[in-house]
This record gives structure tokens, C-alpha cells and sequence, in this order.
């Protein structure tokens, strides 16, 4: 049997039901036999299955025919599923994971689409999930990938790492849309830091536009901002090159100079002088870059990585500002000599 | 790290709670009497039957099994044609270079022969598929025959009384010098600890196969490797042993009637590596319990291993593939061993800093003279590891399976939170239990990490360790600005401290150690946990300077000096990856990967 038959005849669950989570099960529906989306929420199953749309986050979306919602894990996982999809918030994987681990049985292929870090212990989410699994194929997908217009249908390109390749083509042959492109890639690390780190650049460039700022501005900000997630990364076992690439800085365009991503929102809004609990209460979802911000600028104190801008954002967040961002940013290491 | 935050650190030791004596005495599982395992007997064990016994008899088939499997992952035209030329090239080269001795020419010769025959078939203007197969066989076959091993179960019964008896002998001898009265002779027991999860191995090793992978630092953890087998009543194992050492007639021929097979070091070519992996797997999977370095050599510079040998490691995984295909009640898991010795003094080890000095160093290091061991040195080191009060600590670490993950007594895998691990849904791809090369590579490689880690873990830390790590790392901080090959030309008079200064640094080291053996990440030997300071110290201090032509540490009038710094940097590395050393942390947000180098140079 050949890859691709053999994932044409799989069932594949999907957990969580986010936006990006929608997205990629309606994906997934056009590549196997049989899709199942896990929520919590038993009126959102119900609304799902009848509606035939993700009201909440995607209504002008319509699911595939081979997309189902539960909200009983017995029920998702009965039969067995070939792979799993997670996508959900950072701070609920580990919780989900240690509930559903009864249901794997170690020959599933394991994806994840979340961007963010565990918060506190500074776990990448692939980490998280092998500690509580009893799986060991595990990949990630991230790139530059605002669900809105994916579910549009306009064109985009993401990557799947994994130190496996069977997960990364697995992945391609589960995720292929027409106008979709899957890369493979297997730096898990240097991927999925880049994907958690961009969250806070992307509060910032919500800010630089609500400052008015300017675009030169703004790229003085990418170009500070990566090489600030690469000092960061790589000091984490992570390798350069990656963030070069999609998940990098092809990620931190889309995030920084898009309005859509709920991180711009943050940014943008806090530098109106909104309260972040009255933002968080209109997004109606999580923006992962707020926690993520807190627990790296607390890493990076501690061993005396510079991180400017990521210091700014969590000043931001805490309300403890006393620099405006554009003082940082010319006085950032890329502004000044870039000599060796 | 800034001073500020080292002080935080050490401050942060001094906070936790701390355990108490006995528990940590506990977690050392010993027998106070004999300082091993209660279930370590040092009398003559009666010998216990394994599969090896049968090796003699299954050899034919076994030779022409690993011969089928080398030329079937050659197959194809490709692989037939660059193995070919690969193992020609190299084995040409090889054999241009040796210098065969009176009992190496026999082998010498027979493979000239071999060579020139198939080179002079290969240099044939036009041969088709079954003359390519027929020149890989050829030279596939010999190598398996020079790999494969017998058993002959009367040499062993003999070795078995030999070993004790050998040690006995020298420990008696020795024990002269220190006038012990008459009949009250010295036993063994008092200078071998065997320590760990003994009783698991003794388990597994009736439901598995064992695959015993102990870190290595000296030619004498060969010999002391088998013995401990044999003291554990488990049934021989066969081992890979160094062509190299397959020179003297009798050697050789007890060696090789002993179930070792030979590997070759210098032949480096794709085409015997395979061979070689595939005998590993076939006898794994025969049930014959194996031992093999996975380090590859003996540790250059001290450290305990970080960098392992995957190739010969993923022939467990591969016996454990074969195994869950054939199925049924027969069907034996292979079970993977850490075991970690702790030397106080390692007879090579000026020759084996030199060599990683010189390899890491380059251009940097000037070597003092070429000053190398001689054979006769043996005799003396046994004597001086005899009639001083020194033990060889040998830890047998918590059982893995193929990827890693920890074995309980039922032979089951333990996964998260301790949910059972079923190995065959690991190694399905796409609903199909079987090899699949990349997947069996990262599982491999994974393992071999996992392996790194256990080997720090289940490491004993002796009294000279602390005493040297401490003593350098003491020395470091007077000159902060030298890397490591500045430092090494330190002069007579930078070299000494006070001793009531070094006793101090010391104890605050060992603290450190405690936090570590709190949360296992090490073992303290039990004379680090249950002395004071200074008795410990003084008997590090005597422990080091006890081999070596040059005192690696010696104190005079309240001066703690050191004659020889490469040396004292060697037994300094067993403390290095532990995140402890000076620049550590200095240069990395985590600790630096295991057996990486700090900026300065020094084993991190």
C-alpha cells in the first residue's frame, strides 16, 4: 500500500476546536476517510454537527462531509484513530493530554498546530505531549497561516517538522489543499520556539501601529525581532537556518503586519490605552502571546540574553511601562554597529 | 553565570531540606559488610546455562544467516557497486599498512589473498550482477567468519576460577607490604563494590535477552565486566572484543572459545560495519545475553561518556524487530543495561589525556614528552590497586528497553505517568510491524541519548573524583582569563593552594553533590555521605597520588599542589556534565550538552 492510499483510508480526531483547529479538520477532510474534531463544549458539538459551520470563530465556513464534532472522548476515540491533530490552547494540552492518554495505543501519529510554550515550565508543546503520551511519532506544523484566509482558500505554504519522516509525510498528504503547500522540516525545536516567539513580536507590532510608527519602523522590528528569537533559540538547541525559513521569518511577516492575528489585537489595542481584560473578553480566544511573553523575558533575565523587545511587551502587559518602544528599537544592537 | 547569581546558587543549596544519612544509604541498596549488593556472593557461584552454550553448534547457520542479511541490504546495483569499491579502497589501504606480527601473519596473509583475488575480479572490464554478488559474498562471508565466535563451556568453568583466583593472589601478595597479620588475608570483596539493580537483571535475564552496555575507561573493565556477570549468577555473555587483542595464541584462543567476537576497528567500510551489526543482532536474538562499549573506545579524557556508537547499538532494536515478527512464546525482548564503573585511578590514563589533548587541542597543546605505558605497568598497577585501600565501584543501572524507556521486574515498557508501553504498535509504520531505516535510526539515536543521561545518573562519585574536581576548579578560579591550554602550563609555584582553602571549597562542592544525589542525578560513594570533610579529602588526596609516576595531588605543610595538571584535569572530567564546573552555565541558557566544551575550552 502506498502512503498516500494507506491516509486516504485513515480516521484522523482533531483536538479543539479554535479557529486554526477548524481549518485544518476541513483540510484533513478532503485527504481521508473519516475526520473527528473533539470540543468540550456539548452545544458547540451539537451547533457544529447541525450547522455544519464553526459559528463561533469561521460561520462562513462549510465543514467537509466527512468532518464530525464529539464531546465524549469514548466516542472520538472508539475504533481507534491513525492520527491525532492538537490544536489547542498552550495551557489546557498537558490537562487534555494526561486525560486522553488511556486512549492512545502508540501507533498514532501525533501533530500539533499550537503556538505557544507551556507556560511556567517553558515546555515546548511536542515536549509536553511525549511526556504525557504513550506515543513517540510526533510533528509540528506551523508557517505563516492566518486561518481566515486559509479557510478562504487563498493560497499559503506551511511546514511540518518532525524528527520522523514518516510524520512529515504523513502530514503532507493529510494537510494538501490545492492551494496549500506542506514543506517538510526537522528542526522540531528551532520550529516550534519560532512559532511561539513571533506571538510576542506580534503584540508589538500591534503597538508600533497604534503608535503610527511608520513601515521603516516596523521592519526595524522584524529585523530585531528575529535576530532576538534567534539569540533566544538557539540557545535552546534550535538551528539558525530555521528561522530563515517559513516558520520563522515567513511566520513573523504574516503575524506582524496582518491585523487579523489576535497578538496585533493585543498590541494594538493596549497602546489605546484599552485594559487587557476588556480585550481579552472581545477576543473570545487566546492570544498565546501574552503568557509566552512573561516566561521568556523571565528566562532571559535570568541568563542575561538581550531581549529588548520582548522586555517592552512584558512591560506593556504588566502596565509597567516607562520607555516608548520606538527608544527601544533605536537603541536595539541592529540599529546601532553591525560590524563584527 | 555572574558571581552574583553563582552566589544565589549555592545559597539556594544551603535552603532546601535536606536527606537525612540513611536515607540516602538506602537509596544505595548495600550490604555494609561487603560494601555490594546483598545478593553479590564473592564464592565460587555455581555457573548458570545460558544460550552461549549452544553457540558452537548454531555458528554455521548463524554466519550463513548474518551473510544473507549484510548482502541483502546491498542489493541492489548501487550499493552492490559502492560497497565494493569502498571495501576494496579500504581494505587495500588496510592491508598496505599493517605490520603483522608472528601470530597475526596467518590472518594477514589469508586476507591478502582475499583482497588481490577479488580486486583482480573487479578490475575485469565487464562483469554483470552475479559476479558482483559473488565478489560481495566472498568477502562478506570472510568477515563474518573472523566476527563469529565459539563457546566452549570448559574454558569458561576454568576462567571463572582463574579471575578470582588471579585477584586473590596479587591482593594477597600485595597486602604483604602493608604487614597484615598472618592468615588474616584481604578478600576481594573488600575492593569490588557491585552495586544497582541487580536483582532486575537477574529477572529480566530469564524472560529477555540482555544487551549490557558499561561505560569504559580502562583495558581492565573487560575482565572485570565477565566476572561481574559471572557474580550475578547470570549465564555467560558474549562480547565484543578488539581485534587488537586477539595477538597471543593462547589469549586469543581462550578469548575467542569464550563466545567474544572480534571487532575490527580498522576496518571502517560500510560493508563489514554491517556485518558486524548484523552478528550483534542475530546472537540478541538467539537469547544470547551480550556485552558490548558503547562509547566505542575507552574515555580519552576522562569524562564518562557522551558520545555513543549507534551503529552496533541498533542491533537491539533490529533483534527486537526480528523477535516480535517471529512471535509466539518463544519470542524474547531485548533488554538494554546501563552499567557505570568508578575507578579511582585508571592505570592509562596519562596516555589516554594526552591523546584527547593532543586530538582536541590541535596546534594549542604541546605535549610534555612521549612518555607512553608499557605493558609491565599492568602488573603494578594490580599491585598498587591491591595494597592500597582503594575499591572499583561497579553500578548496574535501572534496565531500558529498545527506545529508552524504563523496564519493570514483568518485563514490561514503562511509558508516562507509568502506563505500559507495547513495543510492536512503536515500531508499526502505516500498519505494518517491520524495519523502516529512518524510524529505527531516530528511535536508536534517542535511545542513545536516553543512555548519556543514565550513565550520569547511575554514576558513582568517589572521594578522588571530589577531591580533583574540586582542587581544579579551585585552581580555575584563581585564573579565570586562561583557557584550558594556558591553563595546562600553569608553573610549580600557580599550582598550590592552601590546604584549609581547598577543604572549604571542598565541602561546599560536596553540598552540591547532595543537592544532585537528592534528586538523582548521581550516587555518592558511602564515605563521601558518612565521613567528615577531612577524612574524605585526605583519603581522595591519597587515592590520586598513589599510581601515577607523578603525584597528581599532593599536600605538604598545608599546601595542596599538583605535579601533573593534564593528569588532574583527566580524573576532573568524571565530575564534568553535571552542570557543577566554573563556566557551565556561563556561556548557555541550559547546561551545555552533554561533553561540550565551555568557551574556554574545558570539558563543561
Amino acid at each position: 500500500m502506498t502512503i498516500k492510499d494507506f491516509w486516504r483510508n485513515s480516521k484522523v480526531g482533531v483536538m479543539g476546536g479554535g479557529s486554526w483547529g477548524t481549518v485544518l479538520a476541513n483540510c484533513l477532510s478532503q485527504n481521508c476517510q473519516e475526520v473527528r474534531v473533539w470540543l468540550r463544549d456539548e452545544e458547540a458539538v451539537r451547533l457544529m454537527n447541525s450547522t455544519r459551520t464553526n459559528s463561533h470563530y469561521l460561520p462562513k465556513m462549510i465543514l467537509g462531509e466527512r468532518v464530525h464534532a464529539f464531546s465524549s472522548l469514548e466516542r472520538f476515540f472508539e475504533g481507534g484513530l491513525h492520527a491525532t491533530l492538537w490544536a489547542l490552547p498552550a495551557r489546557v494540552c498537558r490537562e487534555q493530554a494526561r486525560k486522553s492518554a488511556s486512549f492512545f495505543s502508540g501507533d498514532e501519529i501525533l501533530f500539533h498546530a499550537t503556538k505557544g510554550i507551556e507556560p511556567g515550565s517553558l515546555k515546548r508543546i511536542s515536549q509536553v505531549l511525549l511526556e504525557e503520551l504513550p506515543c513517540r511519532r510526533i510533528g509540528v506544523i506551523s508557517g505563516p497561516n492566518l486561518a481566515v484566509e486559509i479557510a478562504r482558500g487563498e493560497p499559503a505554504a506551511t511546514l511540518v517538522a518532525s524528527a520522523f519522516q514518516e510524520v512529515c509525510e504523513a502530514g503532507q498528504v493529510l494537510f494538501c489543499q490545492e492551494n496549500f503547500r506542506i514543506g517538510q522540516a526537522s528542526d522540531v525545536i528551532g520550529v516550534e520556539w519560532a512559532g511561539a516567539l513571533k506571538n510576542i513580536l506580534a503584540i508589538a507590532s500591534g503597538a508600533l501601529d497604534a503608535l503610527n510608527l511608520g513601515w521603516n519602523a516596523r521592519a526595524l522590528l522584524v529585523t530585531e525581532g528575529l535576530a532576538e528569537m534567534i539569540r533566544f533559540s538557539t540557545a535552546l538547541g534550535a538551528q539558525e537556518r530555521t528561522f530563515l525559513g517559513l516558520a520563522g521569518l515567513g511566520d513573523l511577516m504574516a503575524t506582524c503586519c496582518s491585523p487579523l492575528s489576535r497578538n496585533y489585537q493585543v498590541g494594538f489595542r493596549l497602546a489605546k490605552q484599552e485594559r487587557l481584560e476588556t480585550i481579552l473578553e472581545d477576543l473570545g480566544q487566546e492570544a498565546e502571546g501574552i503568557s509566552t511573553a512573561g516566561s521568556v523575558w523571565e528566562v532571559a533575565l535570568r541568563q542575561n540574553i538581550p531581549m529588548p523587545i520582548t522586555h517592552w511587551v512584558f512591560c506593556l502587559l504588566e502596565g509597567t511601562l516607562r520607555n516608548d518602544l520606538l527608544r527601544v528599537l533605536l537603541q536595539s544592537p541592529q540599529a546601532g554597529t553591525n560590524r563584527n | 553565570m555572574s558571581r552574583k547569581n553563582r552566589h544565589a546558587d549555592t545559597h539556594a543549596f544551603s535552603n532546601t531540606t535536606s536527606m537525612t544519612i540513611t536515607e540516602l544509604q538506602d537509596n544505595l541498596k548495600i550490604d555494609p559488610a561487603t560494601g555490594s549488593h546483598p545478593l553479590i556472593r564473592f564464592e565460587q557461584v555455581p555457573i548458570v546455562k545460558g544460550a552461549l552454550t549452544q553457540l558452537s553448534a548454531l555458528r554455521p547457520a548463524l554466519l550463513k544467516d548474518v551473510v544473507e542479511r549484510t548482502l541483502a541490504e546491498f542489493s541492489s546495483k548501487t550499493a552492490s557497486e559502492k560497497a565494493l569499491g569502498e571495501t576494496l579502497y579500504a581494505e587495500r589501504r588496510r592491508l598496505s599498512r599493517a605490520s603483522p606480527t608472528l601470530f597475526t601473519r596467518g590472518r594477514y596473509r589469508a586476507d591478502q589473498q582475499l583482497i588481490q583475488r577479488v580486486y583482480s575480479d573487479f578490475l575485469r572490464p565487464n562483469f554483470d550482477q552475479e559476479q558482483r554478488h559473488e565478489m560481495l559474498s566472498s568477502l562478506v562471508s570472510h568477515f563474518a567468519e573472523e566476527i563469529g565466535g565459539y563457546f566452549n563451556p570448559r574454558i569458561y568453568r576454568a576462567a571463572t576460577k582463574a579471575v578470582p583466583w588471579g585477584f586473590s593472589w596479587l591482593l594477597n601478595a600485595a597486602s604483604v607490604r602493608h604487614f597484615l597479620p598472618w592468615g588474616m588475608t584481604e578478600s576481594l570483596q573488600s575492593r569490588l563494590h557491585i552495586v544497582g539493580e541487580i536483582p532486575l537483571i537477574q529477572k529480566l535475564a530469564k524472560i529477555g535477552t540482555i544487551l549490557l552496555v558499561p561505560t569504559h575507561q580502562s583495558h581492565l573493565d573487560s575482565v572485570l565486566n565477565g566476572y561481574v556477570v559471572y557474580l550475578m549468577s547470570l549465564p555467560a555473555f558474549a562480547y565484543g572484543a578488539g581485534l587488537n587483542l586477539f595477538t597471543n595464541p593462547l589469549l586469543s584462543y581462550s578469548m575467542s572459545q569464550l563466545g567474544s567476537y572480534t571487532v575490527d576497528r580498522q576496518k571502517n567500510h560500510q560493508l563489514y560495519k554491517t556485518t558486524l551489526k548484523n552478528y550483534s543482532t542475530r546472537i540478541l536474538e538467539e537469547g544470547i545475553h551480550s556485552i558490548f562499549f558503547p562509547g566505542g573506545s575507552r574515555s580519552r579524557s576522562g569524562a564518562i561518556e557522551s558520545r555513543l556508537k549507534l551503529g552496533l547499538l541498533g542491533s537491539a532494536l533490529d533483534a527486537e524487530i526480528y523477535g516480535l515478527k517471529k512471535g509466539g512464546p518463544a519470542r524474547r525482548r531485548v533488554f538494554i543495561v546501563p552499567m557505570v564503573m568508578s575507578y579511582h585511578f585508571v592505570l592509562e590514563a596519562s596516555t589516554l589525556i594526552e591523546d584527547y589533548l593532543a586530538e582536541s587541542g590541535k596546534h594549542r597543546f604541546i605535549p610534555a614528552s612521549d612518555d607512553f605505558l608499557q605493558s609491565q605497568k599492568i602488573l603494578a598497577f594490580f599491585w598498587k590497586l591491591f595494597s592500597t585501600q582503594s575499591a572499583i565501584t561497579m553500578r548496574v543501572g535501572r534496565a531500558l528497553d529498545v527506545f529508552g524507556n524504563f523496564v519493570d521486574e514483568t518485563g514490561r515498557s514503562l511509558g508516562p505517568n507509568g502506563c505500559e508501553i507495547h513495543p510492536e504498535k512503536w515500531l508499526t509504520t502505516r500498519g505494518v510491524l517491520g524495519h523502516e531505516p529512518q524510524r529505527d535510526h531516530e528511535y536508536t539515536a534517542e535511545l542513545g541519548v536516553k543512555l548519556v543521561d543514565r550513565f550520569h545518573k547511575e554514576n558513582t562519585v568517589l572521594s578522588s573524583h571530589l577531591v580533583a574536581f574540586s582542587f581544579f576548579e579551585m585552581l580555575r578560579r584563581k585564573y579565570p582569563e586562561y583557557d584550558l591550554y594556558r591553563f595546562l602550563r600553569l608553573s610549580h609555584a600557580q599550582r598550590a593552594v592552601p590546604y584549609a582553602d581547598f577543604l572549604e571549597n571542598a565541602e561546599k562542592d560536596l553540598e552540591r553533590l547532595t543537592q544532585l544525589a537528592q534528586h538523582g542525578q548521581l550516587f555518592l560513594a558511602s564515605d563521601l555521605v558518612l565521613q567528615n570533610t577531612l577524612v574524605w579529602a585526605a583519603d581522595g588526596v591519597k587515592q590520586l597520588g598513589q599510581l601515577h609516576d607523578a603525584a597528581v595531588i599532593r599536600v605538604e605543610k598545608g599546601i595542596i599542589r599538583t605535579e601533573d595538571l593534564n593528569l588532574l584535569y583527566y580524573y576532573r572530567n568524571r565530575l564534568s556534565g553535571y552542570g557543577l564546573s566554573l563556566r557551565a552555565r556561563a556561556s548557555s541558557f541550559h547546561p551545555l550538552p552533554l561533553g561540550n566544551h565551555d568557551d574556554q575550552g574545558f570539558l563543561a
